[in-house]
């Protein structure tokens, strides 16, 4: 029973991330029809430069609150400088430059910080584990699962509440549309992307302390968040979410039980969807 | 004679006399150049010609590298038993693969290439009794041309063998592109609608075009297997993957030869700037970049169309 309740723990920590990630990749090819492939290279940033800010403050939750702005801001003036200008173009040039711009951050990560991983440590308050009913599970962990569920809600509110979450959900839907009746579309895709880039900084800052900060987690998380929007359907927040529990749960029992070929279930899972569903459970055909 | 011809024939001109001129690291160089322009090309048929972008055929070539390698290096066949059992394995596993992934189109068939791919990796990364895990399979030799015939491992001799496979599957890609078959493909790639509501199915022409470009790409991982003389699990790693979209679009989608161009341009790079630093990739990056926004045709495309135009 204990085994199952961490295994279960284990399963929601691996999805909180995979959600923080996938949320904003579905979120951007929404708005700007764009899958992004860099995406998770600001992930691996946002781990970095907590690394960075944490070496500099000596705290955590400064480097929190910091570093996902930061890489928004840097998401957002990629956008503005590169995407921008070929979003005429056929689909495939944009995820072309989008790799382009993956290799030239990773080379870039890779001057700044040299080869070797780089830890963090978790806040005071969350060192150690906690007694849950006769199972001692790491305080982090349970903190990485309630942070993943609170900006998964904040997110959803935004988008559903508020007004600017309005113009966000018009320009997905008819983009054109939405540029006669007044929608700065130029804008909102700088903004989405921006904010995209900044919940996969989080999510980095988030994981480092679990993880630490290495090179390659980037296109490691990519390649499960790719697997997320297939299984969910991109452009879809409740597909991102449900795609990140599956597989989330797919990876950590895969993990215990075929601990050698734990990826080999997350795509047998894909695999399985993708014949009955070709555009994920919450997508559409295009 | 049109420019192209001239340029072409001055090109297998070169092709045959470059071993009396060139030095042992620049023949070498040069193989190298051929192999990953063979690579590249066999991504042009499904990316140039039929517009499906995949970010994993490097999983191709590394099968083709170990199907060749363990031929080789296992039972000591001549080097066109492996290539034959290069192309085969790679043919063999594009087929499931394609099956699936030709399911969906434009970005979900570049996120499952990929998925694919790197799930290849892992196993041959993972699967130590056969694949050598993360070491590889080191000591590969260049055995002979055919039962009791000359050995290759000369330099030169691997060489042509080499520039004789990349020139025939060139012609062979060429003559493919230019067929009823190939221009089907292109058709997809137009407009897949359209071609749906002329009564056709596309998915057969994606999943038998996934495969041909699967054998081509299998054809040289097994060529680079014995050349370099190891096949390790980073020939299937995504990056690889990357650098062949790289060699294509510096080159010119849907070109073939463009292809080989932007593998020259590629190793180029490598080769100047990995003597100054090791992060020549940020610099290809750029450059890689640069040609996405300001050149889609890529070097060749845009010559073309310049040469069309004067």
């Amino acid at each position: 029973m204990a085994n199952l309740i961490e295994q279960l723990l284990n399963a929601l920590v691996l999805a909180g991330l995979l959600f923080l990630v996938s949320a904003g990749l579905s979120l951007v090819f929404g708005i700007l029809r764009v899958v992004n492939f860099a995406h998770g290279v600001f992930y691996m940033l946002g781990a970095y430069l907590g690394f960075t800010a944490v070496a500099l403050t000596g705290w955590f939750w400064p480097a929190l609150v910091i570093v996902p702005p930061v890489v928004g801001v840097l998401g957002a003036l990629l956008e503005s400088s590169t995407l921008r200008f070929i979003y005429r173009r056929p689909q495939i040039y944009q995820l072309l430059l989008t790799f382009g711009l993956a290799l030239i951050l990773e080379e870039s990560i890779r001057i700044l910080y040299g080869p070797t991983a780089k830890g963090v440590e978790p806040p005071a308050l969350l060192q150690g584990a906690i007694s849950l009913g006769g199972l001692l599970y790491p305080r982090y962990r349970l903190f990485l699962v309630v942070l993943s569920l609170v900006v998964g809600a904040a997110v959803w509110l935004f988008l559903r509440t508020t007004r600017a979450g309005l113009v966000i959900r018009a320009v997905a839907q008819n983009s054109e549309m939405a540029d006669c009746l007044g929608a700065d579309v130029a804008r909102v895709r700088t903004l989405v992307f921006g904010a995209a880039c900044a919940l996969a900084g989080l999510g980095g800052v988030a994981a480092a302390p679990m993880t630490t900060a290495y090179l390659g987690m980037g296109i490691g998380v990519i390649v499960e968040a790719f697997v997320v929007v297939v299984i969910g359907g991109l452009g879809s927040i409740g597909g991102s979410m449900v795609g990140s529990l599956i597989v989330g749960a797919a990876q950590t029992w895969g993990a215990f039980y075929l601990p050698e070929s734990a990826m080999v279930i997350m795509y047998a899972v894909m695999g399985a969807i993708l014949i009955f569903r070709p555009w994920g459970l919450f997508g559409e055909e295009e | 004679m049109s420019p192209a011809r001239i340029l072409g024939a001055a090109a297998l001109v070169a092709l045959a006399i470059g071993p009396w001129l060139l030095a042992r690291h620049q023949l070498s160089l040069l193989t190298d150049l051929l192999i990953f322009g063979l690579f590249a090309m066999s991504l042009d048929l499904i990316l140039g010609y039929t517009g499906m972008l995949s970010f994993g055929h490097a999983a191709y070539f590394g099968l083709g590298a170990y199907a060749s390698a363990l031929v080789l290096l296992e039972f000591a066949q001549p080097v066109p038993v492996a290539l034959l059992a290069g192309m085969l394995l790679a043919g063999v596993v594009a087929v499931p693969i394609g099956w699936l992934s030709t399911r969906s189109t434009g970005v979900y068939f570049a996120m499952l290439t990929l998925a694919f791919a790197q799930f290849l990796y892992t196993v041959a990364y993972k699967w130590r009794s056969l694949t050598g895990g993360s070491d590889g399979i080191a000591g590969v030799p260049k055995t002979s041309l055919f039962w009791g015939g000359p050995s290759l491992a000369s330099p030169q001799a691997f060489y042509f063998l080499a520039a004789a496979c990349v020139v025939l599957s060139l012609l062979l890609c060429r003559a493919l592109v230019r067929s009823p078959f190939g221009r089907a493909l292109q058709a997809i790639r137009e407009n897949e609608r359209r071609f749906t509501s002329l009564g056709r199915d596309p998915r057969p022409f994606k999943l038998v075009v996934f495969v041909i470009a699967a054998v081509f790409a299998g054809l040289a991982g097994a060529l680079f297997a014995p050349f370099r003389g190891f096949a390790s699990p980073e020939v299937m790693f995504w990056v690889f993957s990357g650098q062949a979209l790289m060699m294509v679009t510096m080159g010119g989608i849907g070109t073939l030869v463009g292809p080989i161009v932007g593998a020259m341009v590629f190793i180029l790079i490598q080769e100047i700037l990995s003597s100054y630093t090791e992060h020549w990739m940020i610099f290809t990056g750029v450059v890689f970049v640069l040609i996405v926004i300001f050149l889609p045709g890529g070097l060749v495309g845009t010559a073309r169309r310049l040469g069309m135009r004067g």
